[in-house]
């Protein structure tokens, strides 16, 4: 015979402001089956969950409704404190009386009579429960960082230094991402490289860190602590352990004329190539794609000229298959280019550039070697405009969102112009100034009032070009949108930053949601910004959306917090409020038919397949069977399964229908 | 008629098959279905315009199973059945031989799924012709014409569940109606019950009922609940522009999802 207890909480006035909870607690006592009923206004508190301990003792409770808040918020409060009273944790049921009735009534009967039917669900659903063990799942503890920016580089170093094994895969030949290619930061003006460097050594030294660069995911499977992941390797077409990085075969190399993707296509690179100087790992590659011995069949020049013989022509991609307990995404993003702007030609106009293409302009190993030169004839622009917000916060362009950087790198590319070209006059034109930050504002200002920049609010609306010079057509909003129009030889664009190609891809093969922009998306806005909804996978930096360096380091030494927190135990404890597939003897084995519509709509490929067979080994029946470790306790399978042969622990069929069927009747 | 007779001799002898499922006549000359094991019997075997049920019924009945490797004399319904029975795991391809016949009652040569595939795809995959009158007249009245007309129609049904059975897709050993924990269904007829029981079933194969009519003809009542399933056969053909049982790897379209569905059909 059930034996249910009933706490009902005041949570100070939330609840009894609106509610009687005196005559809940009353009327709640009286129904069958409830052995003791009570209130009192803080049950959360030390002296509360005592009320509960004992009331299980002395009253030999089969099973407790607590009548609060949100489970969301102390359901783990409670359950703890049955389980110290000598109760299965998972007996123990929360009826909302908080956020679903006395913040939203006001103080009537009706009120206290929607708590009473609260509650009487709750307690019918309670007498089903059942006692409920914490499934354990073993981890592997060596983490997988997916990009080598500095949000990866950041995790890895963190993890790494916690004593835990790290596997960084990156897609380019070397790590770094964009933070490699920036000139000098803001707020501080530091050399960008200079801050950097180090860390990608550090990577490549790490005891603990494998670095695979020029590598890609190929598929994962599995589910938190134990997921099987296999990344591809791309041929570098080169021995790396023979390579000394001399870099002889990449001034030999015949094909010079390839755009330079770390120069933004603002210099050339020979097919076989060091992506910078300062790469990580520092050999070269070949790119496939341009080199002549794969276009034509012959050259073979770099093998030629290699001190070492590295050259392998015939190197296949190689596919390596690991066991990761916890990834870490973080491949960055990408900026929209000029050529996504026909309001500005199309980037068919040479001096249009991009604020990427500004970083290298202005770097002191970047084409011009930190020369501000404009692309067309070589000459120092005189006249500069700056364009914020392009493509940014603009619906019409399909981009809503603020890039939230480009306030900040336009003031400091500004900046960086009035410092090497001083009789130069620079103009920006923005929406509003977004420099929210510890010493951003301040920078800002300083580019205005100390660096005299010309801060001009409004659209431009065009700009083509009339005797090699730019027309920027605009209008002052500050001076009753008076039309400007600024005579420049350059314009640079702070375009829209976007998500990194290839992600909507590698979200589908983690299975982790990402919005409309492509943006891989976090489990909640709030309490869990670096968390995915699939467990075991976190985000850090600009994959996410787009960043600065101190955001991203932050969320990066956050991701791998959580990391190391996953990893610091052998074995992971989880809930379990899973689903299960019933099973019987022979010959029936369970009444699943093995249709596996089941599998299709789990949004975790939770759902495994289990045969039965006779002793020789013949299959008498497959039934499906859920991984406890991946599955989520959504629910989709027993909706869908039409035999009803899968069922949600904690949130049975039938426990369900108690409840809808306690509202629905007179007690 | 004669080939199919010779055929089944011959997978019989040789031992190809255990047994043939067809059809043979009974005592009044209504057609029945039989389960011929004996090749000396096969001469029983009949298909002409009597042989209207869709066979593929027993195809995941134990008691015919347990017999041996099948052969099955199959209709386009049938072969359709038989698509869906393998896309949706119930019967393997290889341990079945599909004796096709045409409606003119010629025996086809249908070597393996992939032929049975092409003559599925160059068929009328459509509602059999009477019943899409029968469902042009229903969908011209108004929705509350419609309902009651239902409500009518159904409060009849004597929860026999011999629609559930001759179903090929019906195949699941224990149905929802069985379940008592909770009773999701009442167990009693009543036209509030009986209500819940067609629209689940109507639901359940939904995207699945590959309009062989069977559920209907089963009724000892008269009720033509084969309507609503074919109804919904044909809102999925709009909706998706499939045909349930034509291939041998179809994913339920109410159990899949694509990024790219349109949201038009949540209607
Ligand atoms: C013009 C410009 C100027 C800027 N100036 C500043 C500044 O002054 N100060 C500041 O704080 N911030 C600045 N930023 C922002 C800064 O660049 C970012 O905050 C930072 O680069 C984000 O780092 P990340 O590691 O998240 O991404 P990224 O730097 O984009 O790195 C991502 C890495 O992941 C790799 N990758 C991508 N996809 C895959 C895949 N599928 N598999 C494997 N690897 C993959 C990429 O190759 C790359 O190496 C600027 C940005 C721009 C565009
Ligand atoms: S659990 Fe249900 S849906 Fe899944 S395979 Fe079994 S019968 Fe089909
Ligand atoms: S409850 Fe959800 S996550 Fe778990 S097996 Fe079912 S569909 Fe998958
Ligand atoms: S018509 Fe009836 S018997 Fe035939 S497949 Fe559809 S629901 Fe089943
Ligand atoms: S009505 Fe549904 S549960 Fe019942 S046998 Fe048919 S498909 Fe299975
Ligand atoms: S066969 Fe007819 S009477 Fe029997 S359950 Fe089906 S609809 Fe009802």
């Amino acid at each position: 015979m059930a034996r249910i207890g009933v706490f009902v909480c005041h949570c100070g006035e939330n609840i009894s402001a609106t509610v009687d909870c005196g005559k809940v607690a009353e009327t709640i006592g009286k129904l069958k089956h409830v052995a003791y009923s009570t209130d009192y206004k803080y049950m959360c508190s030390d002296p509360g969950q005592t009320i509960i301990k004992d009331a299980i003792k002395e009253h030999n409770l089969t099973g407790v409704v607590v009548s609060a808040c949100s489970p969301r918020m102390h359901e783990p409060t409670f359950r703890k404190a049955c389980a110290e009273g000598g109760l299965n944790p998972f007996l123990c049921e929360m009826a909302n009386l908080r956020e679903h009735c006395s913040w939203v009534h006001e103080k009537n009967d009706l009120t206290t009579e929607k708590a009473i039917d609260i509650v009487r669900s709750q307690v019918e659903k309670v007498k089903l429960n059942s006692a409920l063990q914490p499934i354990k799942v073993p981890v592997t503890r060596t983490a997988l960082v997916i990009g080598g920016g500095i949000a990866g580089i950041q995790s890895a170093l963190d993890i790494a230094n916690c004593g835990h094994k790290v596997v960084m895969v990156e897609r380019s030949p070397s790590i770094g991402g964009h933070m490699s290619q920036l000139s000098e930061t803001f707020p501080t003006l530091d050399c960008s490289q200079c801050i950097l460097t180090p860390r990608m050594v550090e990577v490549a030294q790490h005891p603990n860190i494998t670095l695979y660069t020029y590598a890609e995911i190929e598929s994962v499977e599995g589910f938190i602590g134990n997921f099987k992941v296999k990344i591809r390797k791309k041929a570098k077409s080169l021995d790396e352990k023979i390579c000394t990085g001399c870099g002889l075969c990449t001034t030999k190399c015949p094909q010079k004329k390839i755009p330079n993707e770390f120069e933004q296509g603002m210099g050339m690179r020979p097919a076989i190539y060091i992506p910078f100087p300062q790469a990580v790992p520092n050999r070269p590659v070949i790119d496939r794609e341009h080199c002549t011995y794969y276009i034509k069949g012959k050259c073979k020049v770099c093998e030629i000229v290699c001190p070492t013989k590295a050259i392998r022509f015939d190197q296949p991609d190689e596919i390596l298959e690991l066991e990761i307990g916890a990834i870490v995404v973080s491949t960055g993003f990408d900026i929209k280019h000029a050529d996504f702007f026909p309001e500005y030609g199309y980037g068919k106009y040479k001096d249009i550039i991009d604020g990427l293409q500004f970083e290298r302009l202005a770097s002191a190993s970047g084409p011009t070697t930190g020369a501000i030169l404009r692309p067309s004839d070589g000459q120092v622009p005189k006249n500069i405009v700056f364009i914020a917000c392009a493509g940014s916060r603009d619906p019409a362009k399909g981009i809503a969102y603020c890039s939230k950087i480009c306030c900040m790198y336009t003031a400091k590319h500004a900046m960086l112009y009035k410092h090497k070209v001083h009789e130069g006059k620079a103009h920006v034109f923005y929406m509003d100034i977004r420099s929210g930050g510890k010493n951003y504002d301040e920078f800002v200002r300083r580019a205005i009032e100390e660096d005299h920049v010309n801060y001009i609010r409004g659209r431009v609306s065009t700009i083509y070009e009339r005797d090699g010079k730019l027309i920027v057509k605009g209008v002052d909003t500050l001076l009753g949108a008076q039309p400007v129009e600024i005579v420049a030889d350059m314009v640079v664009l702070a375009t829209a930053g976007i998500a990194s190609s290839g992600a909507e891809e590698l979200a589908q093969k983690l299975h982790v949601s990402y919005d409309s922009h492509k943006f891989f998306a976090e489990a909640h806005p709030k309490l869990k910004p670096v968390e995915t909804n699939t467990a075991g996978i976190f985000l850090a930096g600009a994959c996410q959306n787009p960043k600065d360096i101190p955001d991203t380091v932050s969320q990066a030494s956050g991701a791998a917090v959580k990391v190391a927190a996953l990893f610091s135990q052998s074995e992971l404890t989880r809930e379990p409020l899973v689903a299960a597939v019933n099973r019987s003897g022979p010959p029936m084995y369970s009444t699943c038919v093995g249709c596996f519509l089941c599998q299709s709509v789990c949004p975790y490929q939770a759902i495994e397949r289990e045969d039965f067979k006779t002793r020789d080994g013949k299959i008498i029946k497959t039934v499906a069977k859920i991984n406890e470790g991946l599955c989520q306790g959504c629910g989709t399978c027993v909706a869908l399964c039409r035999s009803k042969s899968i069922d949600l622990q904690g949130y049975s069929n039938n426990q369900v229908y108690a409840e809808v069927v306690a509202l629905l009747n007179e007690y | 008629m004669n080939n199919l007779i010779a055929r089944a001799k011959e997978l019989l002898e040789n031992k190809i098959v255990q047994v043939i499922v067809g059809y043979e006549a009974g005592p009044t000359g209504v057609a029945r279905p039989a389960f011929i094991t004996n090749p000396a019997k096969a001469d029983l075997l009949i298909y002409d315009e009597r042989c209207v049920q869709n066979l593929a019924v027993y195809l995941t009945k134990p008691e015919v199973r347990n017999l041996g490797k099948m052969a099955i004399v199959a209709t386009l319904p049938v072969m359709r059945s038989i698509m869906m029975l393998i896309s949706e795991q119930q019967i393997f391809a290889d341990n079945i031989i599909v004796l096709g016949v045409s409606s003119d009652g010629s025996l086809l040569d249908i070597a393996d799924i992939k032929v049975m595939q092409a003559y599925i795809e160059k068929s009328d995959l459509g509602n059999p012709v009477k019943d899409r009158a029968l469902l042009v007249e229903l969908n011209k009245l108004s929705k509350e014409e419609r309902f009651a007309y239902w409500q009518k129609e159904l409060s009849k049904c004597i929860k026999c569940y011999a629609c559930r059975q001759a179903c090929p897709l019906c195949y699941c050993t224990r149905c929802t109606v069985e379940v008592n924990q909770p009773q999701w269904i009442p167990v009693q007829s009543n036209t509030h019950g009986n209500m819940e029981w067609h629209i689940l079933r109507a639901m359940h194969l939904a995207g699945r009922c590959i309009s062989c009519g069977e559920c209907g003809r089963a009724c000892p009542v008269g009720i033509p609940c084969h309507l609503l399933t074919m109804q919904l056969a044909d809102e999925v053909h709009n909706y998706f522009k499939v045909y349930a049982g034509t291939s041998e790897k179809m994913s339920s379209v109410l159990s899949t999802f694509e990024p790219n569905d349109k949201e038009s059909f949540i209607i």
